[in-house]
């Protein structure tokens, strides 16, 4: 195998080396300087096309995976720690949510139905957990209707004691502004209590039906409550 | 210092290893678009069979309550009730009736793969029963030779999708809504167009 000389990472001046031809007195003349990319190379060897599988398998399959098991980068309506996707589920949908969709099966709300809004975090960045409690205070958009339910991380119901893992805006207790505070715990609080459990992850889904914007035109996000971390045992 | 980069100057890769490894990347790009473009057509059961379980076709067939780990669909509201049809236009347009008596009801047609194409809800209808036409543009073309006598004051969704299924979606504030909500479930009408 031909000798292919290192390049060196990181370019250091070479110290000065003055070399003086003189065709009268020299006897011979100084090895011509030859640039490296023309020495010869194999262009095919088994040990970097090996590499080049392994990096295509494992980054392609990998963040294929990782990216159907995240909320689809596209479209994406994001007020606070609220995300939604207006058009996922619908025929407009990018293909990041229709294979999210079609991989679970949900059954997604029009846009003549209303808008789910689902959070996993809190406001302070940390993933929601059952066992803790929260307080969701603010108020949503006008609507004449809105649900929020806690469910786990693979977006089914929670299983709680209290028997439901929901409340809706025509049960809810707000005041003249509109304004209402949320408490989200395992056990009863007073107020609106929001029932959580298990040990599964939580993840809200606010569901706003027939909600102005999208019978408007334009996407932009409305303000939504806050979601903050009050204690946790 | 001057040691660092004599130690940098030291260290070397192969631009053979370089250029395999940005081929390798580039490699990885197709395969993360292509697996993410072919999920939706390797699913075992698509939205429409699972929809075929609840019961016959071109009928409402009412959806058991949403409870945890025994919801009939992913992802559907505790606080309605459902009722749900699926319809194949090969069989000839459908017309879909639904009322009911609760401060929001709606309603969404789903093609095949479980996409919405349709939707709509009680203030559309001004409150009133939603009569919907669903057929093809063939279809359409046919019946307006011979239009029924009500079809000005129908909903026409001209579609596509040969094969799909409507949800009809009530609110139940309480419990007390619940008798009146699953009548009006069970008297919706999801079916053929009446012969002349």
């Amino acid at each position: 195998m031909t000798h292919t000389p290192h390049m060196p990472l990181v370019a250091v001046p070479e110290p000065e080396t003055t070399q003086i031809y003189d065709g009268e007195t020299s006897w011979q003349k100084p090895w011509p300087r030859i640039s490296p990319l023309l020495y010869k190379a194999p262009f095919f060897s088994f040990g970097p096309f090996l590499f080049a599988v392994c990096i295509a398998l494992i980054v392609g399959i990998g963040s294929a995976y990782l990216s159907l098991n995240r909320g689809s980068p596209f479209n994406a309506l994001e007020s606070g720690v609220w995300v939604a996707h207006p058009y996922a589920g619908t025929i407009d949908s990018d293909p990041y949510s229709t294979a999210i969709f079609a991989r679970t099966g949900r059954v997604p709300l029009g846009s003549g139905e209303g808008i789910a809004f689902y959070a996993a975090f809190d406001d302070s960045g940390r993933a929601l957990d059952p066992q803790c409690h929260y307080r969701i205070s603010g108020r949503v958009p006008s609507t004449r209707l809105w649900t929020i339910t806690a469910l786990n991380n693979a977006l089914e119901l929670l299983a709680t004691d209290a028997g439901r893992a929901s409340l809706h805006s025509h049960g809810m207790l707000m005041d003249h502004t509109g304004a209402f505070s949320i408490e989200v715990a395992p056990e009863a609080r007073p107020g609106n209590w929001l029932p959580t459990g298990g040990n599964s992850g939580l993840v809200f889904a606010m569901r706003l039906y027939d909600i102005p914007y999208t019978t408007g035109a334009g996407l932009s996000a409305p303000v939504m409550p806050a979601v903050e971390l009050v204690s946790c045992k | 210092m001057n040691n660092l980069l004599k130690k940098l100057q030291d260290f070397y890769i192969s631009p053979r290893w370089i250029l395999w490894g940005i081929g390798g990347l580039l490699v990885a790009g197709i395969i993360h678009v292509s697996i993410i473009l072919s999920v939706p057509a390797y699913v075992p059961d698509s939205p429409y069979d699972r929809v075929g379980g609840f019961g016959a076709d071109r009928i409402f067939q009412v959806l058991p309550p949403i409870l945890p780990r025994s919801e009939p669909l992913p992802d559907l509201d505790p606080s309605m009730r459902h009722a749900i049809c699926r319809y194949s236009l090969e069989n000839g347009p459908l017309i879909i009736n639904t009322y009911a008596p609760t401060p929001f009801w709606s309603l969404g047609l789903f093609n095949e793969n479980g996409q919405v194409t349709y939707s709509l809800n009680d203030k559309t209808s001004e409150g009133e029963a939603v009569r919907m036409l669903v057929l093809t543009p063939q279809q359409l073309s046919i019946l307006r030779e011979n239009p029924p006598d009500d079809l000005e004051e129908m909903i026409v969704v001209e579609t596509d999708e040969l094969k799909g299924f409507a949800l009809f979606r009530a609110f139940a504030p309480s419990n007390a809504y619940l008798p009146q909500i699953s009548q009006a479930l069970r008297s919706a009408t999801c079916s053929d167009l009446p012969q002349i």
